[in-house]
């Protein structure tokens, strides 16, 4: 221990090098072999590509059919990620510094669309918006004729309006960290408010609104439901349809898998560039008080949210009330009725996942907060690459990896949540590596020359400061396992029925009344979750 | 609760009370008015029908029909001990109120019951390979059968299984059917006559008056097997130009076929290319929705696919999958299928619901279904024509 006394002064001091021995070797360990494992089911595609024939491979992955579903991919994420930055950055300026009506209930509402399922939310828009949609129907007798929602527009249009809370999240969490006198003080040199915001708060927030961006980017290559439904050829769809063709096409969803998965990298990589210096701990917590009066125009500027209300909240849950009330016999189908406990699997299992990715983010997010290593950043970086991992990919790996190599836990309970953590620990480790970053140096030093040990000023001062960030951290997986298809699908205990495994049954039969029961319980459930995350900040307090 | 195995002695004492009785003449094209089919078999009937009723479905679709013949449950060995199951699809959980009532028959019977997509299905189990903890796969497209076949990871199944089916449902015994679904074109009973529409698939785009009134479901796994069996049967270059020609006359899209069956009894479209059931299925709904069914003949538009089942090879319980395997073909298992999820049944003398034509009146291509799962030039084919 008194080896790394140096360094630990250093940093306690602000001169921290690139060394990064502020961390023990323990942690550093601890968060190598948590990356370890949630990258070890990338061994089953590699695994899978050794089958190909390298020319064939080759030809694939060059096709037209290949270039063109790359092109694609990586328009659908462009726009997206920049349509979300500039939804969820407006929102969340309007609801933390402004004096907009009703801010409270605004900041829970577009909150909110994180938790409808994106296969949903997409379903709802193809049943309001397409060809012969309801919309059409309610509008073609005044001869307004209703835009296509398929292709790229819909696609992008759906997946934005549904993942943009995640930049919403991250760069509100950003900005009620952010010290208000320092805006102050900038006004008081009289900058003009954008001028102020310019300069003085989007250098501060640029970290929280690219961790945003980048979970955003990171789903919207992985998101299989939405492109499938409005139709856009991307990546996941295409290993989707090949998944189904058996024989050479699981090969080729195993390479299209690989490609996806270095497209991935690319992006971590260009991250990484402008995630930002975020090595400021600005420990004061920010006053929730608005400070910017929007005079007459606050009711104008309340129309945002309002909109943004109408199309990803009232419509989705229009849609499926809809159907709830329109199921005669041929809707409602047969089979098993929808039982409460199927919402109590739900709950306990992404309750679990949520408990256990908090657990195992921590020592990766400790580490990557607290050292400046290139290996505490690949350690960091490497947790995110599950979660562009196709669900359907995933499973198949696990099935693999599981029967062989843990058949005790096969099909259980363990192998499941496993699966969650591998999908979901980035966006645990996103906040609460911001949490650690957001801790205060000088009192982690204060507390070493106080004689406390490593341990001990962990467990009394660093563990109460990033609670917060593990929180919300937890609250983002627990809705996001919630509404979790493709894995639970492949890898859930037999007989252990959750909301959307439900869903999924009676939907793939037609049966649209069936699932708008379970479809409202899953939102307002998940919506629940989103309590923890809004608390954060202490805007509520 | 009463004494479960009074219970079983007393439903199988129906069952045998009901005894043969008569066969239903089948009824040809009688509409889906759910008139004709079985309705003299219902007056030949005798005695109590609880143990088909148990199974039957209710609405207008399964109404007045009797007893129909085929091996019956009592006549098939016990089911005691415990499988697992691996289900692709599923109908809605329909299948798994089929395994439920046998489950109520035999008290010392227990089905683990894994329920997926189809092809996640099978691409667990050959992910699996010779660990599966699978006994049978039960599946609802005979692709995802065959695949697995092809990974040699089936048992053979004996005669006393298959040869109820007709062989067509069970090429090379890896695996049988158990359901059939047909392709068919359901039509708008306002807007076209049955002899409106056209015979064969394969003149569908010539016709001016279908041009731009016609819907399909390109995503869908039975259009694709469709496809597949029209590549297989007239060529890739000719399927290539039905494919252009129909998108060419305008086709509108629908993300499923229960999608396009409803469209098509709204009168949004005059016709269009679906599996048999979803039809039924809004008519029991919905019983004046003016829409009606027609099959082509001897094309791919004639393609009957089948759900059907697989013994698996590594399993420990080869003899008591087989007799799992065995009830599905029962005449009470038969009449599930047939008046619950309005499939074709696979034995003989179970007709179909509604009227709906019997298999040897649907003339299907002469086509080996393991053929299905060979998807792949199908996909890129309609990735060529712009429909996926």
């Amino acid at each position: 221990m008194s080896a790394e006394e140096p360094g630990r002064v250093r940093a306690a001091v602000g001169l921290g090098g690139d060394d990064g021995d502020e961390v023990g070797p323990g942690v550093a360990a601890l968060a190598g072999a948590v990356a370890a494992a949630v990258l070890s089911p990338l061994a089953w595609l590699l695994l899978r590509a050794t089958e190909i024939d390298p020319a064939a491979a080759l030809s694939l992955v060059t096709s037209p059919t290949a270039t063109e579903v790359l092109a694609n991919s990586l328009l659908l994420v462009g726009v997206v990620t920049s349509a979300s930055v500039l939804l969820g950055v407006p929102l969340a300026v309007l609801t933390v510094q402004t004096d907009l009506p009703f801010r409270r209930l605004w900041t829970v509402l577009v909150a909110l669309p994180l938790v409808v399922p994106s296969y949903i939310g997409a379903f709802a828009y193809v049943s309001a918006f397409g060809p012969n949609g309801e919309l059409a129907d309610l509008l073609g007798p005044f001869g307004v004729s209703v835009p296509t929602v398929y292709g790229l527009p819909g696609t992008a249009l759906v997946l934005t309006l549904f993942v943009y809370p995640y930049v919403f999240l991250t760069t509100r969490a950003s900005l009620l960290s952010f010290d208000d006198s320092q805006l102050e003080a900038a006004r008081t040199l009289n900058d003009g408010y954008l001028a102020a915001f310019r300069r003085v708060i989007l250098p501060q927030i640029t970290s929280g609104v690219t961790a945003g961006a980048l979970l955003v980017a990171l789903y919207v290559l992985s998101d299989f439901g939405t492109p499938a439904i409005m139709r856009f050829d991307v990546f996941t769809r295409v290993i989707y349809v090949e998944l189904n063709s058996f024989g050479v096409g699981r090969a080729n969803a195993t390479l299209l898998s690989l490609e996806l998965l270095a497209v991935t990298a690319v992006v971590l990589a260009l991250e990484s560039r402008v995630g930002g210096d975020e090595t400021a701990g600005y420990g004061t917590p920010a006053s929730a008080t608005p400070v910017v009066s929007l005079g007459r125009y606050r009711w104008v500027a309340a129309a945002l949210p309002a909109l943004v209300t109408l199309f990803t909240l009232a419509l989705p849950v229009g849609v499926l009330a809809m159907w709830l009330v329109r199921s005669g016999p041929g809707y409602a189908g047969g089979g098993l009725a929808f039982r409460p406990a199927f919402a109590a699997n739900s709950v306990y299992v992404a309750a679990v996942a949520a408990g256990a990715t908090v657990v195992l983010a921590l020592p990766v997010a400790y580490y990557a907060g607290r050292s400046d290593s290139w290996f505490a950043r690949a350690t960091e970086r490497a947790t995110y690459l599950g979660y562009a991992m196709p669900g359907v990919v995933l499973g198949l790996a696990l099935v693999f990896f599981g029967i062989r190599y843990a058949p005790a836990l096969y099909q259980t309970l363990p192998l499941l949540v496993f699966a969650y953590v591998v999908r979901f620990l980035p966006q645990a480790v996103g906040s609460t590596r911001s949490s650690v970053l957001g801790v205060d140096r000088q009192l982690l030093g204060a507390a070493r020359v106080l004689g406390a040990s490593r341990r001990r000023t962990f467990r009394r001062v660093t563990l109460p400061l990033v609670a917060p960030g593990l929180l919300a951290g937890a609250a983002l997986v627990f809705l996001t396992t919630m509404k979790e298809l493709d894995t639970t699908l492949i890898l859930h205990p037999t007989g252990f029925t959750t909301l959307v495994t439900y869903i999924w049954r009676v939907q793939e039969a037609g049966y649209y009344g069936r699932a708008a029961l379970p479809a409202l319980v899953l939102v307002v459930v998940s919506g629940l979750s989103m309590i923890p995350l809004l608390r954060q900040g202490g805007d509520d307090a | 609760m009463t004494d479960p195995t009074g219970d079983r002695r007393r439903f199988l004492a129906a069952v045998g009370a009901a005894g043969a009785a008569g066969l239903a003449g089948c009824s040809g094209f009688g509409g889906l008015d759910g008139s004709d089919a079985g309705t003299d078999a219902a007056a030949n009937a005798s005695g109590s029908t609880a143990g088909f009723t148990e199974f039957r479905g209710s609405g207008p679709l399964a109404e007045g029909r009797g007893e129909f013949g085929g091996t019956r449950i009592a006549d098939l060995p016990d089911l005691s001990g415990e499988l697992t199951v691996y289900l692709g699809g599923g109908e809605g959980g329909l299948y798994r109120d089929l395994v439920s009532i046998l489950q109520e028959i035999y008290p010392d019977f227990r089905v683990n019951l894994r329920e997926s997509g189809t092809a996640d299905a099978a691409n667990t189990i050959i992910g699996e390979g010779e660990a599966t903890p699978a006994d049978v796969f039960w599946s609802v497209d005979a692709g995802s059968l065959a695949a697995v076949a092809n990974e040699g990871l089936t048992a053979t199944l004996p005669a006393a299984v298959v040869d109820p089916v007709p062989q067509t449902f069970h090429p090379d015994d890896e695996w049988v059917g158990v359901a059939g679904r047909a392709r068919s074109i359901p039509y708008n009973t306002d807007a076209l006559s049955a002899e409106g529409v056209p015979e064969s698939v394969m003149t569908i785009p010539d016709r001016p008056d279908l041009a731009g009134s016609m819907g399909w479901a390109p995503t869908y796994g039975a259009f694709q097997a469709f496809v597949t069996a029209m590549r297989i049967l007239e060529g890739e270059g000719t399927t290539r130009e039905w494919l252009s020609a129909m998108v060419e006359a305008g086709v509108t899209e629908y993300s499923n076929e229960f999608l396009v069956s409803n469209a098509v009894a709204d009168g949004e479209i005059d016709a269009g290319f679906a599996n048999h059931y979803y039809a039924l299925r809004v008519q029991a709904s919905r019983p004046d929705a003016p829409v009606d069914l027609a099959f082509t003949s001897g094309d791919a538009g004639g393609l009957i696919n089948a759900a059907g089942a697989a013994v698996l090879a590594p399993t420990d319980a080869q003899q008591l999958a087989n007799t799992f395997v065995r009830h599905l073909l029962s005449a009470e298992a038969q009449e599930f299928f047939a008046t619950r999820t309005y499939a074709y049944p696979m034995v003989e003398g179970i007709p179909p619901v509604g009227g709906l034509p019997s298999i040897d009146e649907l003339n299907p291509p002469d086509i080996d279904l393991g053929r299905l799962s060979n998807l792949q030039p199908t996909l890129e084919l309609m990735r060529e024509v712009g429909v996926l």
